[in-house]
């Protein structure tokens, strides 16, 4: 397949043909494709699938590699030993392949990074990993019970109102649940942190990326959040664009890596 | 129904102590029942509120048995009281209320925190446990973030400018300079303050208050027992208070808080008086922004004329109607997160009875209010003091 079948897709490079897909991290070194600043094989699977379901049916995967599976069932999809779709982990390469049946492979130029900020950015990683809270955390069996709305927008409803983040209420304001939120809104306002002024989840990573973009938008199915700029980009944002989102990494404690949806400012 | 004064109120310097949790409570208490005009024991007080967040975990439980043990306040029923960066004004609240219910005559209020003896990696994470931990820390927000998203939001709506959170932040600093309990005494240009470190854009390192060590007492009493004990006692007026939904996103606006607006109007109603009768008003600036909005919910200025209101410095000390934060506020004088509150309370105190250094003295002070923020506007007790009563 030649690289001018491939697309830009929530910041990564996909390339999809009719019996699967290829998507890659779009950075590069020296040609060989590496993981940005808050991607992993979980966030190329997840946005891979999300490309692939715009074509085709997906109704269960195999997951062959080092994908988180939690993170997948809470977008949506259903994981199994025996799954209609295979997601195959390149072994040496930021890139994954989903297909029915042959692991699929082909070139597609990215863009050059910096090495040693990805050694920095990778090294964080792998410290924060080790990171023990001290005091205000999201403990694993929060982030886990909140997963589906964090990463796949899962929603409720009372009347006509759409809630989210979902909300616990009582007597006639209980919400009942509601298919996912749309992934795109309009941001209201933003700011980027200093990494002195980031919390600490983020003090390993903040001062290399040089801060953290946070964006607050307004949902186009109604309901407003706050979330941080996908891949650490340094484009500025504006009150009034569009921005639609990508399952990226948010940060690691407790030996657990936590998702979540960033903006993508368009 | 009593009525409820103030007959005495002390603190400690704001800043970087080299006390601990027990040695500034006392110092505290002891400058607060020294500012009791009448003779006063502190085995009279009835019961204590201790307003405190247990800033890095040390002493959380039990924090209030632990400090009035130490100040001759034995065996009374105490308790801490905890509203995050309001805390204190709440606690001044429940003593208010102890003692209007006729359960108590003498009730201390007070608060206290000790921030600076952590290392950076401990406060940063302690500084943001009073927002939303689940949906915005996740997303990368402490405090300066989140009310950096406010005042974009508010500079987008109503067309404010950063220049005019600098004259807030150069005013403050300028109310600050001769206050002996002030955290960052100094002078601030309106240049230096224009370019300041950016925190979270577009808040400077100038639109932040300091993270400090500090603690505040004050003594509330029974009528009866107050016009014995002070020759001068400072009335309570009105108590109001108020909540919000803690994150941003659940709130239909972000650029006022309904929290103070709720507190504010509950605080005038009882008193009987509106924003144009109080002369002075410490209110709850950790940012810029937050005094800018301030101005606005408390109704010293228009809905969407805070901005206006700071640049034609209309707060400024004896040059306005009304003068904001006469003491530094929390930009100047540092805000110690439970003890901000009764601190408020304890320069409402002093400069209605003309009692603060002479060069920041409000001229014919008869009225004072105080504002108290809990995080980004989850919370917010407001008070209105005067010298006489109704």
């Amino acid at each position: 397949m030649s690289s001018n079948q491939c697309i830009n897709w929530q910041g990564n490079l996909a390339c999809i043909q009719q019996d699967g897909l290829v998507i890659k991290s779009r950075h590069t070194i020296d040609g060989n494709h590496v993981f940005g600043p808050d991607s992993d094989y979980t966030t190329l699977a997840v946005s891979g699938l999300s490309l692939l379901s715009e074509e085709s049916e997906i109704n269960s995967v195999t997951v062959n590699g080092n994908i988180d599976k939690l993170v997948l069932q809470a977008c949506g999809y259903l994981v199994d030993e025996d799954g209609e779709w295979k997601i195959n982990c390149a072994n040496d390469s930021a890139s994954i392949s989903i297909s029915k049946d042959v692991e699929m492979d082909w070139e597609v130029p990215g863009e050059e990074t910096d090495r040693e900020r990805y050694n920095l950015i990778k090294n964080a990683w792998l410290q924060e990993m080790n990171a023990v809270s001290q005091g205000a955390f999201v403990s694993e069996q929060a982030y886990r019970s909140g997963a589906a709305s964090r990463m796949n927008f899962s929603s409720q409803q009372l009347g006509d109102i759409r809630i989210w983040p979902p909300r616990e209420m009582i007597g006639d304001q209980r919400p009942v649940d509601a298919p996912p939120l749309g992934q795109s809104g309009i941001i209201e306002s933003w700011t980027k942190l200093s990494a002195g002024g980031a919390p600490s989840e983020f003090s390993l990573r903040a001062p290399i990326l040089g801060g953290i973009g946070t964006v607050f938008v307004k949902l186009n199915d109604g309901p407003r959040g706050v979330f941080l700029i996908a891949d650490d980009d340094n484009s500025e944002p504006e009150i009034g664009k569009l921005v639609s989102f990508g399952l990226r990494r948010i940060y690691a404690q407790d030996g657990l890596i936590r998702y979540g949806l960033k903006a993508l400012i368009s | 129904m009593v009525d409820v004064a103030v007959i005495g109120a002390g603190q400690t310097k704001f800043g970087n102590h080299a006390l601990g949790l027990k040695g500034m409570w006392a110092e505290s208490a002891e400058n607060a029942f020294a500012s009791i005009d009448g003779d006063f024991e502190p085995s009279m007080v009835d019961e204590a509120f201790i307003g405190s967040i247990a800033f890095g975990g040390g002493q959380i439980g039990n924090t209030a048995a632990l400090l009035t043990e130490h100040t001759g306040m034995d065996n009374i029923p105490v308790r801490r009281v905890e509203n995050a960066c309001a805390s204190s004004g709440f606690a001044f609240r429940d003593a208010w209320m102890a003692i209007k219910s006729g359960q108590a005559d003498i009730v201390v209020a007070g608060g206290i925190e000790k921030m600076n003896d952590l290392t950076p990696e401990r406060k940063r994470f302690w500084l943001g446990v009073s927002g939303d931990t689940e949906w915005e820390r996740l997303a990368g927000l402490t405090f300066p973030g989140t009310y950096a998203l406010m005042a974009r939001r508010h500079f987008h709506e109503f067309g404010s400018v950063h220049d005019d959170l600098v004259n807030i932040s150069v005013k403050n600093h300028m109310h600050g300079l001769d206050n002996e309990y002030a955290h960052i005494r100094k002078d601030v240009s309106f240049e230096k303050a224009q370019n300041g470190f950016m925190v979270a854009d577009p808040l400077t390192l100038y639109d932040c208050c300091p993270t400090s060590d500090g603690a505040s007492t004050v003594i509330l009493a029974a009528d009866h027992v107050a016009k014995k004990l002070s020759e001068d006692p400072i009335w309570v007026l009105g108590s109001g208070a108020g909540s919000d939904h803690l994150a941003l996103h659940d709130r239909p606006s972000i650029t006022q808080l309904i929290a103070s607006q709720r507190a504010a109007r509950s605080a005038y109603d009882q008193a009987g008086l509106d924003a144009s009768d109080i002369d002075m008003a410490e209110v709850h600036d950790c940012f810029t922004i937050a005094e800018l909005m301030a101005t606005e919910d408390l109704g010293f200025a228009s809905r969407g004329e805070g901005g206006l209101f700071a640049r034609e410095g209309r707060g400024r000390r004896n040059e306005g109607s009304v003068t904001i934060n006469p003491s530094g506020g929390l930009k100047s004088k540092g805000h110690p997160l439970g003890a901000t509150g009764t601190g408020q309370v304890v320069e409402v105190f002093k400069q209605l009875r003309g009692e603060v250094e002479s060069s920041r003295q409000v001229r014919d002070a008869n009225t004072a209010l105080t504002h108290n923020v809990g995080g980004s506007g989850a919370t917010c007790a407001v008070h209105v003091f005067g010298r006489d009563l109704k």
